[in-house]
């Protein structure tokens, strides 16, 4: 593991990052994947532009139209279209969870590596907490957060975002002591390199490519947790939309319009489902040793 | 085997109670008071004497390690004391609704094991890359594909348009056991799915792994068939890996609890956990995740005595 | 092409093998033939060794015997006789009930060939059960008769446990026990005491002679090692690069090696009583490639004593002396050493 471990990544900060983004698409399912993440990032980004009607359009005369050319998803109960509502929706969904990962990402990387670089007790306890927090549901956890701190969404952002961080710091830690026990670090150490030199210059960009792998992952699990916590009703709070209130409203409509939650349901399920294959493909295709 | 199994019961127990001191120092530290809760939402126009009296209703007027040493030893006795919101206790809250839980989740694991255990070995007798594929595809949808879609499709499909199966609500096993079965069906299959996902996901890569074994060339040459030689010598020495997994699934299984029971509106532990947090309600919330700690450390412990059974090597070791 | 030698025409031929070829495919590879037209015969109580450096096609001319092949290999030609049916040929299922019941094999690593999760006892009778009409209760009895047969000391206690209560050398007799419970026609044995320690080993072969003795069972040993090759079969056979370069009583190959491979490799045994200052000879150069094969005789970039003729003419088989031998120059020709 460690033996591929450098070479991969070295190969990936000499610039040749481009050849890792092209062994990626060669596989279907990891080029397919890219596309739809990509279509979903830029059409919920730009849905003012891209959205066929606005969301604050109300349609008195179509209050619950089943899909059809005009709404190719249906309207909810005040006639507004859900493609727009779910391009709208999306929004808060991504940038939240955009932010959350980030941050799961900022407290799980100084977590692992602070357990990576100290070693002895204080990674034994910092790394007993993680895996003992890993163990528990997410969505428990999730809810006793929800409970602590409420769901405004800067809490949602905190709650996620510290959801996530002791598996990020699992992953974090390992990928760094794998490159403390390659050749180059202990050769740059012999050559009188202080510690936190390498860090900053060697370290730390080599184990940027398996942090990018986990951040897609992650940013997956975020949406799908916020989209839980939203259906019960402890996300995301009206007004603001999102996928999981979008999902919470058409649940509630169930019965009579089958189409209003199924869309966002579905839209929920392909992001998932393509930052989850495209980050294992990432993963493979950086790190084949540990597929 | 004997002082294995005594010696993993020892260390559970060892957790159970850290478990307890983590779960009630984390509601100390969370912010919100309770007394306010119990107030209805504001301490403004009552009295602080008032106040006090509910505070000391509640034992909050004592040291905190006191406070846990009540706690558990209420816990201890059955009673897992107040709810700060609603007059029951929070025991006589639970004992109405847990059978719809235990019921549910049951459910769910049998037709997990039911749908992953057959198609793991179905996916290793005939190794063809369609049947892979479908498997594969199958299990990858299956864990990202949250549990609230599938219950929604499912209510869909077979609920609301052919109005096949009860979607809503729960009927007591006691009263009416065919009844209750099948009100749980739909919510069983919704997260069975997600079971048998997770449990695909570790049986198939250690199917393969295992066929590579050269034990597994032993057996080919003893002149047992494809079959014989995935059941009696593939599939028990690959199930080791899933049995060891057996928290994970099972944590998958009370996550998906927690949204199914909404999903199907169900008076289970899993929409108790929803109204607590709703309502501020740290007596329930507490006791609840509890549970679930304990639920996750008697799932390990079980898994840890079948591993025991299963693998010889084990139990030698633990007495040598 | 095959001549078969009239002493073993006479005897009771159970395995006869020819021009065996094996194939190997791989997508958007040159198929390669590890295997090229190997031809043996294993008589009735007859043990034959055949004999190679690892990737000479050895191991899976074994595996081809057993259809145990692995999943891009085939075989591309040739008859594999055993009794009146052709291995090469007979269904799936007709292979498996052959499998363990008339040709069984043991392999190299004891420590992982064995499922260790289930007892011996059960791994033996399992064996018994599936080839022959007996009950729970006697294919027991017998699996104790069998484990006593190979030696492994109070059988009626220790065929309760598991794999890894025993040692590597016991494990290896619950193999043989396990190969040997339906007394098949052929045994192979690949590599069976390569994983043990020398002391096990010589103790493990003497086993295994005398019970094959005692069953009148062909063997046939598959090993790197020439000088027990030599030293248990009574016939051995010099694998090089998927051909059987040299074969003949072991006796006469071990003294007078015709080929020069079949020299090459002697000399690279360390021996006892030989001279301790004089330089353990090995053989210089790796063996080919199964996809770069060497024109002519494939051993020739490897041959001291190659000249121009053998890099440009694969040589034909002859027979001279009770032996057949590939080579342009057999060293019988040349003056004695």
């Amino acid at each position: 593991m460690t033996a591929i471990a450098p070479t991969v990544s070295g190969a990936f900060e000499t610039g040749r990052s481009d050849s890792v983004i092209r062994r990626l698409l060669r596989r279907p399912a990891a080029a397919i994947s890219a596309a739809v993440v990509a279509i979903l990032l830029i059409a919920t980004l730009a849905a003012p532009l891209v959205a066929p009607y606005s969301p604050t359009d109300l349609d008195y005369t179509h209050l619950f139209a089943p899909p059809s050319w005009s709404h190719p998803f249906g309207t909810d109960e005040l006639g507004r279209d859900l493609v727009t509502r779910i391009l709208y929706g999306g929004r808060t969904s991504i940038v939240m969870g955009v932010a959350a990962t980030a941050l799961a990402m900022l407290l799980g990387v100084t977590w692992g590596f602070t357990a990576a670089l100290r070693q002895g007790w204080t990674d034994e306890m910092l790394m007993r907490l993680a895996d003992m927090l890993m163990a528990m549901p997410v969505i428990l956890i999730a809810l006793v957060l929800v409970a602590a701190f409420g769901s405004s969404t800067p809490s949602m952002i905190i709650i996620l975002g510290l959801l996530f961080s002791p598996a990020t710091a699992r992953i974090a830690r390992s990928s760094l002591l794998g490159e403390l026990r390659t050749d180059y670090y202990l050769s740059a150490v012999s050559v009188g390199a202080t510690g936190r030199r390498i860090l900053a210059r060697e370290l730390l960009p080599n184990t940027l490519p398996v942090l990018i792998a986990r951040a897609t992952i992650v940013l997956a699990e975020v949406i799908f947790v916020e989209a839980s916590l939203s259906f019960v009703g402890l996300g995301v709070q009206p007004p603001s939309t999102s996928w999981g209130t979008l999902l919470q409203q058409g649940y509630a409509n169930l019965y009579s319009s089958y189409w209003y939650p199924i869309f966002p349901g579905l839209v929920i399920l392909v992001a998932v489902l393509a930052l989850n294959t495209l980050g294992d493909n990432l993963q493979q295709v950086l790190d084949p040793s540990r597929t | 085997m004997f002082k294995y199994v005594i010696r993993r019961v020892i260390t559970s127990v060892a957790l159970l109670i850290l478990g307890s001191m983590l779960v009630f120092l984390l509601m100390r530290i969370i912010p919100g008071d309770p007394t306010i809760t119990k107030l209805g939402g504001s301490i403004k126009d009552v009295d602080a004497q008032t106040v006090e009296s509910i505070r000391s209703e509640l034992g909050l007027d004592k040291s905190i390690p006191q406070q846990y040493l009540d706690w558990v030893s209420g816990i201890l006795r059955g009673d897992f004391g107040a709810s700060y919101f609603s007059q029951f206790s929070v025991t006589s809250l639970i004992e109405q609704r847990y059978g719809a839980t235990l019921l549910l989740a049951f459910m769910a694991m049998v037709i997990g094991t039911l749908i992953a255990v057959p198609a793991s070995v179905a996916g290793a007798i005939w190794q063809n890359r369609i049947l892979g594929g479908v498997l594969s595809g199958f299990a990858a949808v299956g864990i990202a594909i949250p549990t609230f879609v599938i219950g929604i499709m499912l209510i869909i499909a077979l609920g609301a348009e052919l109005g096949l199966l009860p979607t809503q609500g729960y009927v007591s096993f006691r009263r009416d056991p065919f009844g209750s079965i099948e009100s749980t069906l739909l919510p069983a299959l919704t997260l069975g799915i997600g079971v048998a996902a997770a449990t695909m996901r570790i049986l198939r890569p250690s199917l393969v792994d295992v066929e590579h074994a050269p034990f597994v060339r032993t057996a080919k040459g003893k002149g047992l068939v494809r079959r014989q030689v995935v059941v009696r010598h593939e599939l028990p020495n690959a199930s080791i890996p899933a049995i060891t997994a057996a928290g994970i699934i099972m944590a998958h299984l009370v996550g998906g609890a927690v949204i199914v029971e909404y999903v199907f509106a169900r008076p289970g532990l899993g929409s108790l956990l929803v109204d607590s947090v709703y309502q501020r309600d740290y007596g329930v919330l507490q006791t609840l995740v509890l549970l679930a700690v304990a639920v996750f450390i008697v799932t390990s412990l079980v898994a840890d005595i079948v591993l025991g059974f299963v693998d010889p090597r084990l139990r030698t070791q633990a007495v040598t | 092409m095959t001549t078969i030698a009239p002493k073993k025409a006479l005897t009771d031929v159970v395995l006869d093998v020819r021009d065996l070829e094996v194939e190997i495919a791989i997508p958007h590879r040159p198929v390669i033939r590890p295997v090229r037209g190997v031809s043996f015969t294993v008589s009735a109580g007859q043990r034959v060794g055949i004999v190679g450096e690892s990737g000479s096609g050895k191991s899976l001319t074994a595996l081809a015997l057993m259809r145990l092949l692995p999943p891009r290999a085939r075989i591309a030609g040739g008859i594999a006789v055993l009794g009146d049916r052709d291995l090469t040929r007979i269904a799936e299922g007709k292979m498996a009930a052959m499998r363990g019941g008339r040709i069984s094999i043991v392999y190299q690593d004891p420590m992982s060939s064995l499922n260790p999760i289930m007892t011996i006892g059960r791994q033996i009778t399992e064996a018994i059960t599936t080839h022959e009409p007996v009950g729970g209760r006697a294919a027991r009895a017998q699996a104790i008769d069998v484990l006593a047969d190979v030696g492994l000391p109070q059988p009626h206690r220790r065929i309760d446990d598991h794999p890894h209560q025993f040692s590597g050398g016991m494990r290896q007799r619950v193999m043989i026990a396990m190969a040997i419970c339906t007394n098949p026609d052929v045994l192979i044995a690949d590599e069976p005491t390569t994983a043990l320690d020398v002391t096990t080993q010589a103790r493990i072969m003497e086993m295994l002679a005398h019970i094959v003795e005692e069953r009148r069972m062909g063997v046939l040993l598959i090993t790197h090692d020439l000088g027990l090759a030599s030293s248990f079969c009574d016939d051995v056979n010099v694998m090089y690069a998927g051909r059987i370069v040299e074969s003949g009583p072991s006796r006469d190959v071990l003294r007078t090696p015709s080929h020069p491979y079949s020299a090459a490799l002697l000399e690279s045994i360390c021996r006892l009583d030989s001279d301790v200052d004089k330089p353990i000879a090995a053989i210089a150069g790796q063996p080919p490639l199964p996809h770069q094969l060497p024109s002519g005789c494939p051993f020739h970039p490897r041959c001291r004593h190659a000249r121009d003729m053998c890099a440009a003419e694969a040589p034909v088989r002859t027979t001279s002396t009770g032996r057949e031998v590939e080579c342009h120059f057999p060293l019988e020709q040349l003056p004695p050493r």
